[in-house]
C-alpha cells in the first residue's frame, strides 16, 4: 500500500467509515468539508507520528498544511527529508 | 346561553342517532351509541358526588369509552387534565396533583359492570393550588391539556369552553366539516391536534375515523383505514405520510375521497411533500402551524403543481390570529428581517395552569389596529392583548411572505459562533437521497457544540457521508458542517408524538457517556 493510500484509509476509516477509500480524492479539501476539525487534526498527527515514524514540531501544527490528502502526504516527505 | 361542545353533541346524537360518530376497530359507533357510552360514563362521574368544578384527571387509551368519558366530564362542566399515558407514573402523579384533580378516571375496559374506574389522587404539601376560582363559566377551563415537555416537567396548558368553542367553529367551517364528513383521527387522545380531528368533528355531526395508537407506525393497517373508509379529512404530523407514501409504494393504492390534506407539528420533508399529490389526487393541501398554547395560528396552502418549495411558507395569521415578529433586542420588525414569532389567538390559553411559568412566555403588548377581531376577547379587552412567544424564529422576506428558521432554543454556539442546528437540517434535507435527518449538538470541550449529523437515506441508496459533505459545501458556513455524519437507513427515532427524538440521535458514545472518547 502507497503512503497515499494509508493516508487516505486512516481517514476514512476514522472519521467517515461509510465511505469506500476510492471516493476520497485526494485533492478533496477535508477542512473544507468539515472532515478533519481541530481535534481531528490532532488525531491525524498522531497518527502519522507512529505510522511514518516522524516527528511533528508543534509550530508547525495548523489544519493550514492538512487539508488535503496530496498535502498531508507532502508533509510526510517533507519531514522524513528532514530526518534522513 | 353557553356555548358548549357536550350540547352540540347531545344535539347531534337526538337529530340523528343512527348517523356514524366513530369508526373503530372495523366497526361504527353512531352518535346514539357515543351518547349512550357518555350517559354510561356520566353515570359514573355523578357516583363519585364530587363538588361542581372540581377538576378530574382522564387517563387512558383512545378508545369510543375514552372519548365518551371526556363528554361527560365536558356535559358536566368539569374541567380535566388529559395527559399522555406514555409519561411516567411519577410524573403523571405530579401533574395530576397540579392540577388540583380529586380523581383520576379511566374507562373501564372489558365491558365490567363498573361505568369508570376512579382512583383517588393523593395530594401532598408541595402541590399547586389547583385552579382559581374563575374557572367557571365560558372563559375558564374546560380542557387542561399539557405542553410536550422537553425539559422538566410538562406544562399544564388551560383551555377555556369559548376558546374551544371558537376553533372548533373555526376548523369545521374551514374543512368542510359536517354530517357525512369522514376526518381521519391519527394523534392520541391528549394531543391539541385532536379539537379539530375529534371535537370538531364531532360538534359538527361529521364522523371520526381513529387510528389505534398501538398500530400508529404500521403502515399496511394505515393504508388500509383510509382505504377502507373514503377519509376526507386528514390532519397528521409529517411521519403518517412517509408512512403512507412508503407502504403504498408497491400497490399504487390511491386515496380520491381525501379533499383536504393538512401536515402540521413538524416540517413536512420536500421528497414526501412532492409525492402527496399522486396520493392524494383530489385534495388540497395545507401546512398548519400552532402550539398547544394558542391552538392552530398560521396556516399555508400549498401548490404542488410545480413540485415542492423547498422552503415552506408558515403563511397567513387565522382570521382574528395576531402575528407579530420580535428581535431578540424586544423590537417589532416590520418589514424584511428575522425574529422571534410572538402570537395572539382567539382560541388561546390565558397562561400555563403555574401562573409562575408565564414568565417571559406570556407578554403583553398592544393590539395593532384592525386585528379583525374574530370573537370575544379572552383577556378582556382593551388596547392590549397577551401574546404568546413561540420559541420559534421566522424571517420575513422582501415579498412579506415568512418562513420558519428553527426554534430559538435550536440555536446552538459552535467555536463561539451561533449556529442554528434547523439551518444545518434544512441544508441536508435539500439532497434528494435524503429521507430524514436530525442534527444535534454535541457537548465538546475545544468547540462548545460541534455538530453530529444523524440522516436516513433510502435503502440500498448511494448516499455517504462524503458526498453529503460535498453537498453542504455550498450550502453552509464551515461552523456549521457537522462533525461527524452517520448515514443509516432506518427510520430515525421518533417521540410519542412522531416528531424525530434528538435525544436519541446522538452519537452512539454520546449517548451512554457525557464525555468525548
Amino acid at each position: 500500500m502507497d503512503d497515499t493510500t494509508k493516508i487516505k484509509t486512516f481517514i476514512v476509516e476514522e472519521f467517515m467509515p461509510d465511505v469506500p477509500v476510492e471516493d476520497l480524492e485526494s485533492d478533496y479539501d477535508l477542512l473544507e468539508g468539515g472532515v478533519v476539525d481541530s481535534l481531528g487534526l490532532l488525531k491525524v498527527v498522531a497518527w502519522l507520528e507512529t505510522e511514518f515514524d516522524i516527528g511533528v514540531d508543534d509550530a508547525e501544527l495548523g489544519p493550514e498544511s492538512f487539508r488535503t490528502v496530496d498535502q498531508i502526504k507532502a508533509f510526510v516527505d517533507q519531514a522524513r527529508a528532514a530526518n534522513a | 346561553m353557553t356555548e358548549s361542545l357536550a350540547d352540540a353533541f347531545a344535539a347531534r346524537a337526538a337529530r340523528d342517532p343512527a348517523a356514524p360518530a366513530l369508526l373503530w376497530a372495523g366497526s361504527t359507533v353512531t352518535y346514539g351509541e357515543l351518547d349512550a357510552l357518555r350517559a354510561r360514563a356520566a353515570a359514573g362521574l355523578a357516583e363519585l358526588g364530587l363538588d361542581p368544578g372540581v377538576p378530574v384527571g382522564i387517563l387512558g387509551k383512545k378508545s369510543p369509552e375514552a372519548i365518551a368519558l371526556v363528554l361527560a366530564c365536558l356535559g358536566d362542566r368539569r374541567p380535566f387534565l388529559l395527559p399522555s399515558i406514555e409519561l411516567a407514573p411519577d410524573t403523571l402523579d405530579a401533574l395530576f396533583a397540579q392540577a388540583g384533580a380529586s380523581h383520576v378516571l379511566s374507562p373501564s375496559t372489558g365491558g365490567g359492570e363498573a361505568p369508570l374506574v376512579a382512583r383517588p389522587v393523593e395530594r401532598g404539601d408541595g402541590d399547586g393550588p389547583g385552579l382559581p376560582a374563575s374557572a367557571e363559566g365560558p372563559e375558564g377551563v374546560a380542557f387542561m391539556l399539557t405542553t410536550s415537555g422537553s425539559t422538566g416537567l410538562p406544562k399544564i396548558v388551560p383551555l377555556s369552553p369559548a376558546g374551544v368553542w371558537r376553533f372548533t367553529d373555526w376548523a369545521a367551517a374551514q374543512f368542510g366539516i359536517g354530517p357525512g364528513t369522514t376526518v381521519l383521527n391519527y394523534a392520541p387522545l391528549n394531543f391539541d391536534l385532536c379539537l379539530l380531528d375529534i371535537w370538531s368533528t364531532l360538534k359538527a355531526g361529521g364522523c371520526v375515523a381513529m387510528v389505534d395508537q398501538d398500530r400508529g407506525t404500521n403502515g399496511a393497517y394505515l393504508v388500509d383505514l383510509l382505504a377502507a373508509n373514503e377519509v376526507n379529512v386528514i390532519q397528521a404530523v409529517p411521519m403518517l405520510y412517509r408512512l403512507l407514501i412508503d407502504a403504498t409504494r408497491e400497490d399504487g393504492t390511491r386515496f380520491p375521497a381525501a379533499a383536504h390534506v393538512m401536515s402540521t407539528g413538524d416540517k413536512i420533508p420536500a421528497s414526501s411533500l412532492e409525492q402527496l399529490p399522486e396520493l392524494f389526487p383530489n385534495a388540497r393541501f395545507f401546512n398548519i402551524y400552532g402550539c398547544t398554547e394558542t391552538n392552530d395560528s398560521l396556516m399555508y396552502e400549498f401548490d404542488l403543481t410545480g413540485g415542492a418549495p423547498v422552503n415552506i411558507p408558515v403563511g397567513s395569521p387565522l382570521p382574528g390570529v395576531i402575528a407579530l415578529m420580535v428581535s431578540p433586542e424586544g423590537e417589532f420588525v416590520d418589514g424584511a428581517g428575522t425574529g422571534e414569532l410572538v402570537v395572539w389567538t382567539p382560541f388561546q390559553t390565558r397562561g400555563y395552569l403555574t401562573a409562575e411559568l408565564n414568565a417571559g412566555k406570556f407578554v403583553t403588548y398592544p393590539a395593532p389596529d384592525g386585528d379583525g377581531d374574530g370573537g370575544g376577547d379572552a383577556d378582556g379587552g382593551g388596547g392590549e392583548k397577551i401574546f404568546f412567544r413561540t420559541g420559534d424564529i421566522v424571517r420575513r422576506h422582501d415579498d412579506g411572505s415568512m418562513t420558519l428558521e428553527g426554534r430559538a432554543d435550536f440555536y446552538v454556539k459552535v467555536r463561539g459562533v451561533r449556529v442554528s442546528t434547523q439551518v444545518v437540517e434544512q441544508a441536508i434535507m435539500e439532497h434528494p437521497e435524503v429521507i430524514e435527518v436530525a442534527v444535534v449538538a454535541v457537548p465538546d470541550e475545544l468547540a462548545g457544540s460541534r455538530l453530529h449529523a444523524l440522516v436516513r437515506k433510502e435503502e440500498g441508496g448511494k448516499l455517504n457521508s462524503l458526498k453529503l459533505r460535498q453537498h453542504c459545501a455550498g450550502r453552509l458556513a464551515r461552523t456549521e458542517m457537522p462533525s461527524s455524519i452517520e448515514v443509516v437507513t432506518e427510520p430515525l427515532p421518533k417521540t410519542p408524538t412522531g416528531k424525530i427524538d434528538r435525544k436519541r440521535c446522538l452519537p452512539r458514545q454520546e449517548r451512554t457517556t457525557s464525555k468525548n472518547g
